[in-house]
């Protein structure tokens, strides 16, 4: 298919031109503007044609571990929508923002009640962002009290994100390996929590989609030692209305409203990274801060211990009144989400124990991890290809790390018995033909608008724009 | 509202199948378990939710804007909303698997040779989270390229920018300063800066250069570009900023769209998603993420940045909104902005205001106020316009774009004068 660039038409002149005298100085106007000039049918069909070389939860299972892609309602879109929300200015006055405010405090109140937490910000734009705003207020509060605390302590099971944040904010990591039963190993955790330890950063239930058993120890051994308990809340899905983090110890977490709380993850985003803490912390959190009084509504800045601000505004409107849509639908019934995602989890990882590698033998919370490594090399890379001529989106792969050959199952809430039973079959005849006839596997996927793309050539002889190629060639 | 396929007859047979007699056999190890249900409200239908939605939405008051400071109202084409809700598009994740990928991955390069093109760079990646923190990432960037810790800032930088960076620099232990030496990592300025003021930054370039520090530019107002030189040709090695104007709603302030394009020395610093072109196993074009060693989710601790979900679905709206206005359209748009403010302002000068922009202007010009600017922008509500963004006692930041209509202007002055 052709790039858009490549397109030379008249275009449908969305605005009356008007004859305007630019008044700008020789040196600082711009004559040359290659951008190209395209009919609107023909950026309908453009863009229409490319959406159709796409997968998404409106086309099919999409059980990619760690990133809960359960259905988006449509309604939350609409809402989304809604003039009031999308066509309102930030820099509004409080007299015309009443109902935004009211909004952003009300599902503060409903994600503290979730999670067991005192106080939200709304502003992160993103999970990884939420945990730089964590391990910023963790630095303002041991400078605040003159603590010289300088590592964080994160299990080698954790996201990326997590090291990757730590580092960012110069705190120096300590790697905890992971006990034969899948939890945080409690020895190695007992003897790397010295005095110099700021936060865990912890995810629970863990990335191999099971519960941290010792939790409660864990969180009151980091507090006798004076640390910070941080919780990657990616997998809160698993959680809601079940156990609360907040009860668990957790003195931060972050939730991805794009995962737990159902708003679309866009190709890529944007998501909601929000962020709760304790109320010792709460002075903390970015300003403005939503409070209020009465029945009145209002943006606070007056927080002289806040370590700031993250984000341009207030964070990712749109997408918190997607998710205060999503909570007030399910409402006091929000149980009901993370107990089908536990079932069928569970349900999946039985059809499949079988004939997969299940390097934990336990029941999982929302998702599982099991390994090809008993198909082979490279065998999740094969398996999760020959998933796309079956019509799936397969699992993440080789991830978490600590797993050869690992496959990470989300199956989420939203999915039908039906829907799991054939991708269990699917699984399951791929592990035969990688048996009986594994070339077919291997030169996999077979029906995809593409094949295999050569990733090497990609970073090689790199062309990341339009006419870069051209240049090159030159 | 449910949505939850499952009958009770199927989860019966689940859990027969998984060997345990209840749900709650499954969560039992989930300690601390909660005792009672969460105190939330009775679940809405979908009809009661969209009451419930709409009544929250109307106590929000929607006036005409003469304020932007960071969030600019230009008219988003009809056809733009229709291709974004598609939800091939808006209901996938990262291209993680580009064989069914090939619609956001072909967007993603669009995207990245749009803002090549519009700021003059060699390399963009696929957005970042908004204009603040893009501009932080710059930072980051710049001071694990040259190793120094040390920003300097020009005058006219978004004070919410500021602020941002700020937290950023504290979380990096990286330091603000006045001057400009050889510890310095780099010099950012803002252009068209917060005032409106359109500066030629060549020689700050150049002092930046001699310093051996990277220069960086940060575009909030990117419309500008369709008539303002490319902050490459004036030597910028890093260009960051905001895409809201393309084709996002002002939306109460997000989700906007944060970018970053770099010069090619750059482009294994640069932070977040990368897509390129190449050929699959028949040698047909095709895309892939590229240069995926730099990320999180690879290298870890030693990662270029800890970015994971950007703002994808906002990049593929302002690569929608780029090849819908084409070159023409987005001229006319910055030409009308560009008028639209002059107009306002001229009629202003008539007025009593004073203008107190140093540079020429784009499409934002500070005013001293003849009178408390409180005054005048509660004159200007009453008849149902934001007149700007009070900065002092006697000091308006005024925007226009193509939505202020000339009608619109006349109106604005008209009250002013009668107050």
């Amino acid at each position: 298919m052709k790039t858009i660039f490549e397109y030379d038409e008249e275009t449908a002149g969305h605005l009356s031109d008007e004859d305007v005298l630019i008044r700008l100085p020789d040196g600082l106007t711009r004559n040359d503007l290659p951008l190209p000039n395209v009919s609107e049918i023909n950026v309908i069909r453009h863009y229409t044609n490319l959406s159709k070389k796409n997968f998404g939860v409106d086309l099919g299972f999409y059980p990619l571990g760690s990133c809960t892609m359960k259905y988006n309602p449509k309604i939350n879109e609409d809402m989304a929508k809604l003039d009031g929300f999308s066509r309102l200015h930030p820099h509004s006055n409080e007299e015309c923002t009443q109902g935004a405010l009211e909004l952003m405090w009300e599902l503060e109140q409903h994600l503290k009640e979730i999670t067991g937490m005192d106080a939200f910000s709304l502003q992160p734009a993103a999970g990884a962002q939420s945990e730089l705003l964590g391990a910023t207020i963790a630095k303002a509060h041991f400078s605040q009290r003159n603590e010289k605390r300088t590592k964080a302590i994160i299990p080698d099971s954790a996201h990326g994100t997590n090291p990757a944040t730590a580092a960012i904010c110069k705190l120096d990591i300590v790697v905890i390996p992971t006990d034969p039963r899948g939890n945080m190993d409690m020895n190695e955790f007992k003897k790397a929590l010295t005095a110099d330890i700021a936060i865990v950063m912890l995810t629970n239930p863990n990335t191999l989609g099971l519960y941290e058993e010792n939790i409660l120890e864990v969180c009151d051994l980091a507090h006798k030692n004076g640390t910070l308990m941080y919780c990657d809340g990616a997998n809160m899905n698993a959680l809601l209305g079940i156990t609360r983090p907040g009860e668990q110890g957790f003195d931060m977490i972050h939730l991805n409203l794009h995962k737990s709380f159902s708003t679309p993850h866009g190709g890529g985003g944007p998501g909601a990274g929000v962020l709760g803490v304790k109320s010792f912390l709460a002075d903390y959190l970015p300003i403005p801060r939503v409070t209020k009084q009465n029945t009145k509504y209002m943006l606070d800045n007056d927080k002289p211990k806040s370590v700031g601000k993250i984000h341009s505004f207030y964070g990712n409107f749109g997408m918190l009144v997607r998710a205060y849509s999503y909570i007030m639908s399910w409402g006091s019934n929000i149980r009901k989400v993370s107990e089908y995602a536990v079932l069928n989890a569970n349900y999946l990882l039985s059809l499949l124990k079988d004939t997969y590698d299940l390097p934990y033998d336990r029941s999982c919370a929302h998702e599982f991890v099991i390994s090809s490594k008993n198909l082979g090399e490279k065998s999740a890379l094969n398996i999760a290809k020959r998933l796309l001529d079956y019509g799936f989106h397969p699992p993440t792969i080789y991830f978490p790390l600590i797993v050869s050959e690992a496959l990470m199952i989300e199956p989420t809430e939203t999915e039908s018995k039906e829907t799991l039973d054939e991708f269990a079959a699917a699984l399951k005849k791929i592990a035969s033909e990688l048996k009986e006839n594994p070339q077919v596997v291997m030169s996999a996927p077979h029906n995809t608008p593409i094949g295999r793309l050569d990733e090497v050539a990609a970073a090689r002889k790199p062309n990341l724009r339009w006419g870069q190629s051209l240049q090159n060639n030159k | 509202m449910n949505y939850i396929p499952t009958t009770q007859k199927d989860r019966d047979k689940m859990l027969k199948q998984i060997g345990v007699n209840s749900i709650n056999d499954l969560v039992k190890e989930f300690r601390p378990l909660l005792k009672a249900s969460l105190n939330l409200p009775k679940p809405l239908s979908e009809f009661e939710i969209r009451q419930h939605m709409q009544a929250l939405a109307s106590k929000n008051k929607i006036l005409k804007y003469f304020v932007g400071a960071g969030s600019y109202n230009h008219y988003i084409p009809s056809a733009l909303n229709h291709l974004l809700m598609r939800g091939e598009f808006s209901t996938g994740y990262t291209p993680y698997q580009p064989e069914i990928s090939q619609g956001t991955l072909q967007a993603m390069y669009e995207f990245q040779s749009f803002m090549c093109i519009l700021t003059g760079m060699d390399v963009a990646n696929a957005s970042l989270y908004d204009g603040a923190s893009a501009l932080a990432e710059a930072a980051l960037l710049s001071a694990s390229y040259n190793g120094r810790n040390r920003i300097f800032v020009k005058e006219g930088l978004h004070p919410q920018y500021l602020q941002v960076l700020r937290t950023y620099c504290d979380a990096a232990n990286l330091e603000i300063t006045n001057e400009i030496d050889d510890k310095t990592s780099c010099v950012i300025a803002q252009n068209p800066d917060f005032y409106g003021n359109v500066e030629d930054l060549t020689q700050l370039s150049d002092i930046a250069h001699k310093a051996g520090a990277l220069f960086v530019v940060c575009v909030v107002e990117p419309t500008s570009l369709a008539i303002i030189r490319a902050p490459a040709d004036y030597g910028a090695d890093i260009v960051v900023g905001e895409g809201q104007s393309f084709g996002i709603p002002i939306n109460f302030g997000g989700p906007y769209l944060g970018f970053m394009a770099v010069k090619d020395f750059l482009l294994k610093k640069i932070p977040g998603r990368i897509c390129g072109m190449t050929t699959d196993s028949n040698g047909n074009k095709g895309f892939v993420l590229t240069f995926q060693a730099r990320e999180q989710h690879i290298r870890r601790e030693r990662a270029t940045s800890n970015i994971t979900t950007n703002q994808g679905l906002m990049a593929l709206a302002s690569t929608i909104y780029l090849a819908l206005m084409g070159r023409n359209g987005l001229r006319t748009v910055a030409r009308l902005s560009y008028g639209r403010a002059h107009l306002l302002q001229e009629k202003l000068e008539g007025l009593g205001f004073k203008t107190m922009n140093s540079k020429p202007f784009y499409n934002e010009f500070l005013v001293k106020t003849p009178k408390p600017a409180e005054n005048i922008l509660s004159a200007l509500f009453e008849n149902g316009m934001h007149g700007g963004l009070k900065i002092a006692q006697d000091r308006l930041l005024i925007c226009c774009t193509e939505m202020n209509t000339i009608a619109d202007i006349e109106r604005f002055a008209s009250v002013v004068s009668e107050s």
